[in-house]
């Protein structure tokens, strides 16, 4: 179901992934001196769930990390500040993503050799593309963050979401537009 | 209102929320609020920590809702009352603050629940002592902070995936308030790759 549409009919967010998922384990494994039921997954079932998860955010962000790069060929001035800042930030969500996937016996994914990118020859066209992609991985993350077994992992990725949505505000503001055009950010502009 | 006045009005004056509210405050006086003006830090500090105790006491999602929608009482109010200090920034973020509290009371109402009704106008009579720009910039800051923080934890805890996803939407929206605001107050607006509420 789209997001947008599901937001309008029950008030509430919500994604087609999740709505296959529903109340599903969340980390909280079985109470103690019970015993566990046989449906419920196995900790290293969950695990590498968490690390295909993990994994997909983790290319998305290799793929902003590219962009940012290519982008800084581009950008002049504040603007080449701003989109060198971005990429480090997005460096440090690759190490974080990559550690944890490490921590739970998983193998991040590396980047491509190369990314494709469409040909962007002003300030103004890399900023909308790089609000793009922005809107594209917040949009993922919003779909990834209830699948995540582990809560520590559900509240890194929340920090690195809200993150995302600052480096939407800041290119928002590099456009002159408006830094939080809206009151829930949704990456609904990506799709 | 005093922050001792607070805890004991809520009944909470347990050891574990006065050491709560004196780590907040040296927290507060550690980043210079103390120093960008006492009456600044002493008139956040209890709300902040009555929303912290609220989303750390919350056992179930309703509960959860109740303590953000709290949240979202104090924003909206914090906002209508500093419209003369900043302008349109203060009326937008008002407004979007009404939006999230319109969709976590709606929320609240479907799974049963009734919201709060906290005295808000109370919490924030401090309000009034940040006077200019610049320190009513930063009162939001932390409000703001204090929401984030709140709605990184509810990440932690919700059951429901798609209150989750709310949650998420309404998060990237206060992370985004924070970049305006503290430009507003002079500090760097995106101070980390891994927003926490704590810059």
């Amino acid at each position: 179901m789209h997001r947008r549409r599901f937001f309008h009919v029950a008030g509430l967010g919500a994604a087609t992934l999740l709505v296959a998922c529903g109340e599903e384990n969340k980390g909280q494994g079985p109470i103690a001196g019970e015993k566990a039921q046989e449906s419920a997954p196995e900790p290293a079932e969950s695990d590498v769930a968490d690390v295909n998860v993990l994994n997909s955010a983790l290319d998305l962000e290799h793929q902003a990390v590219a962009a940012y790069t290519a982008a800084m060929k581009v950008l002049r001035g504040e603007n080449l500040r701003a989109a060198r800042t971005l990429r480090d930030q997005e460096r440090a969500h690759v190490q974080a993503l990559s550690r944890a996937i490490q921590r739970l016996g998983g193998r991040p994914n590396q980047a491509q050799r190369d990314y494709r990118f469409p040909r962007l020859r002003t300030e103004d066209e890399v900023l909308r593309f790089a609000i793009r992609l922005e809107n594209t991985a917040i949009s993922a993350y919003i779909d990834a963050l209830p699948q995540l077994n582990s809560a520590d992992l559900r509240a890194e990725g929340a920090a690195i979401v809200a993150n995302e949505a600052q480096h939407l505000a800041v290119l928002n503001g590099a456009l002159r537009e408006r830094a939080a055009p809206t009151a829930f950010v949704t990456g609904e502009a990506a799709r | 209102m005093s922050p001792d006045r607070l805890l004991i009005r809520d009944g909470e004056a347990d050891t574990a929320v006065i050491a709560e509210y004196e780590r907040s405050r040296r927290e507060l006086v550690r980043r210079g609020m103390v120093a960008a003006g006492a009456v600044l830090a002493a008139s956040t500090v209890p709300l902040l920590v009555r929303v912290r105790n609220a989303f750390a006491q919350a056992d179930d999602d309703a509960a959860i809702l109740r303590a953000a929608i709290e949240i979202e009482q104090a924003a909206v109010e914090a906002y209508q009352r500093s419209q003369a200090q900043l302008g349109g920034v203060a009326r937008l973020f008002r407004n979007q603050e009404r939006q999230h509290l319109e969709l976590l009371t709606a929320s609240l109402r479907q799974m049963g629940g009734t919201p709060p009704s906290p005295d808000v106008a109370s919490q924030l009579k401090g309000l009034a002592g940040a006077g200019g720009r610049r320190d009513r910039a930063l009162f939001a800051v932390e409000l703001e902070n204090a929401a984030v923080r709140a709605y990184e934890d509810a990440h932690r805890s919700l059951r429901d995936a798609r209150l989750m996803q709310v949650a998420t939407s309404i998060l990237g929206n206060e992370a985004q308030h924070l970049v305006v605001l503290r430009q507003i107050a002079g500090r760097e607006p995106v101070p980390s790759a891994f927003e926490r509420g704590r810059g």
